[in-house]
């Protein structure tokens, strides 16, 4: 054997080699699934601006009279567009009460309601006049006359709504807070959901107390606890923070005399809830139910790993 | 011949005798010759050897760099989904009217879905990584954390249909299992690091706590 017959072989193991370091992973290349592409984030489809209600259109007009903390007797407008009201008649309610809070913050309705607390209760710099601001916001409330669902006194329209919910013990018609300013009528919940929207106007935080029976507000506040009040104030924990009970209803009236149109009453203050009579309300622990349900994940944290080391 | 007789005697094959038996050359071979062959057979045996452990070596190396590669690829887009969860988390609620809240419960459904589909685009790509056998362990346990982490994207996106229906109970449900999930995600991230160690030292990979 001569070294020209070596080379051949010798060549042939070295075309090995190249084939095997160099033309396969070329050619083979990094299959990174071919004909995929990596996603990408697609922001959500923005929800469509509703149609503004014409401000020249008719209104409803109602005036509400009521009498404040410091026994003073007020007049208060409301001017509310029909075809708000109208609107909010042909929407469809949900049945599930944990919902319910969204009535309060329905976008048509937060300018009447702004408009109507800041006047119901003045802003003011004095910290002292907050909670008589609340109070009145409360009595206001209050004072509107209650009315159950299933009767068709409780409708301007004398029959009852479309979207009315027929349940095994009757009928559920949760309000928007104007049907109730317009219907000028109203049960525990369209009083808590009125009052929810009119202190969330203000920027307080608010949820509904819902009992086997009732439904009430509760207000986040801290160490509620006022020298003068005659009774024990009694608050919900939730969220580690303290929500005061309020009723909305149970204001007992009678007018001062026989021949006057002036009134008085009892209005229930903030905690007060042995002062409402309803059973549920001494005996039950209520469930606690947000006006916004905002997803709050336990755990969302993704967590880096370290990579396998190149060239190993 | 007589065609009777079983045996011809007597036949005669004309030029057998001047038949020649063809001679074998002796080979030449000497030692030199012997020796430079034998050290070709060796030399070559020695190139097959080295080559192919060079070829598996570097194919191996190949093959952890592919992976290593789509890790972190991985990586890197995952970070980008922690970042949108991040800056929603960290969005307040507070003072959202009903159109905001709805807003907002769609921003949530869309960092889902992203979630969601990044998790199996990498997924499929893991899977189909050839690893060398000492990193089965990682490449098995990475996939399970891509896995977990898609179920937890996909309960968000339940939750979301669940608010979009007004059934907030179910919403709950969901984020709960999506807890959940999430919880497993993180077990199964701490086992691909365990595996990983173990690939890269040699060592066993310590039993669980």
């Amino acid at each position: 054997m001569e070294w020209k017959d070596v080379i051949p072989v010798v060549a042939g193991a070295v075309v090995i080699l190249v084939l095997a370091l160099v033309v396969k992973p070329a050619l083979l290349g990094d299959p990174d699934s071919p004909g995929l592409a990596s996603p990408v984030y697609v922001p959500p489809t923005p929800a469509p601006a509703p149609t503004p209600f014409p401000e020249d259109g008719p209104v409803y007009t109602r005036n509400f009279r009521w009498t404040a903390i410091d026994g003073g007797v007020h007049t208060t407008e409301v001017r509310i567009p029909e075809a708000l009201f109208h609107a909010h008649r042909g929407t469809p309610r949900f049945s599930d009460y944990t919902s319910w809070g969204l009535y309060a913050l329905a976008d048509a309705d937060r300018p009447i309601l702004e408009d109507l607390a800041r006047r119901i209760a003045p802003p003011s710099t004095n910290p002292d006049e907050g909670y008589l601001r609340l109070m009145n916001l409360v009595f206001f409330v209050q004072q509107i006359p209650y009315d159950m669902d299933d009767n068709t006194t409780s409708y301007i329209e004398g029959t009852l709504p479309r979207y009315a919910m027929y349940m095994k013990d009757g009928v559920e018609y949760p309000k928007y807070p104007v049907e109730m300013l317009v219907d000028g009528r109203g049960d525990c919940e369209d009083s808590a959901i009125l009052m929810a929207g009119l202190f969330d106007a203000l920027g307080y935080d608010t949820v509904l107390l819902r009992y086997s029976d009732h439904m009430a507000l509760g207000i986040r506040m801290k160490e509620f606890n006022p020298y003068y009040a005659k009774y024990t104030p009694r608050y919900f924990m939730h969220d580690g923070q303290h929500y005061y009970y309020i009723e909305g209803t149970d204001f007992e009236k009678q007018y001062v005399s026989p021949h006057s149109i002036a009134i008085q009453g009892k209005p229930l203050a903030i905690g007060n809830a042995a002062g409402a009579g309803i059973p549920s309300v001494q005996s039950e622990t209520p469930k606690i139910v947000p006006l916004r349900f905002v997803p709050e994940p336990g755990e969302y944290h993704i967590r880096p790993v370290r990579l396998p080391a190149e060239g190993a | 011949m007589d065609p009777g007789s079983p045996r011809p005697f007597g036949l005669k094959l004309p030029g057998i005798s001047n038949l020649k038996i063809p001679r074998l050359s002796r080979p030449a071979i000497d030692r030199k010759k012997a020796l430079t062959i034998a050290g070709v057979a060796v030399a070559v045996i020695a190139v097959l050897l080295v080559g192919g452990f060079l070829v598996t070596s570097y194919l191996e190396n190949q093959q952890v760099a592919l992976f290593c590669g789509h890790i972190s690829a991985s990586e890197a887009d995952l970070f980008l989904v922690h970042g949108r969860i991040s800056v929603y988390m960290q969005t307040p609620a507070d003072g959202l009217l009903a159109a905001g809240c709805d807003d907002r419960m769609r921003e949530f459904a869309a960092i889902a879905r992203y979630g969601r589909d990044v998790t199996a685009y990498h997924r499929q790509i893991i899977a189909s990584d050839t690893v060398p056998e000492a990193y089965s362990g990682a490449q098995s346990a990475y996939i399970r954390a891509l896995d977990r982490l898609n179920h937890a994207f996909s309960f968000w996106s339940s939750a979301a249909t669940a608010y979009d229906m007004r059934d907030y109970a179910a919403a709950n449900r969901n984020l709960a299992e999506a807890d959940g999930a999430w919880q497993e995600y993180t077990a199964a991230v701490a086992e691909y690091d365990r595996e990983l160690r173990a690939a890269e030292e040699g060592a066993e990979v310590p039993p669980e706590q």
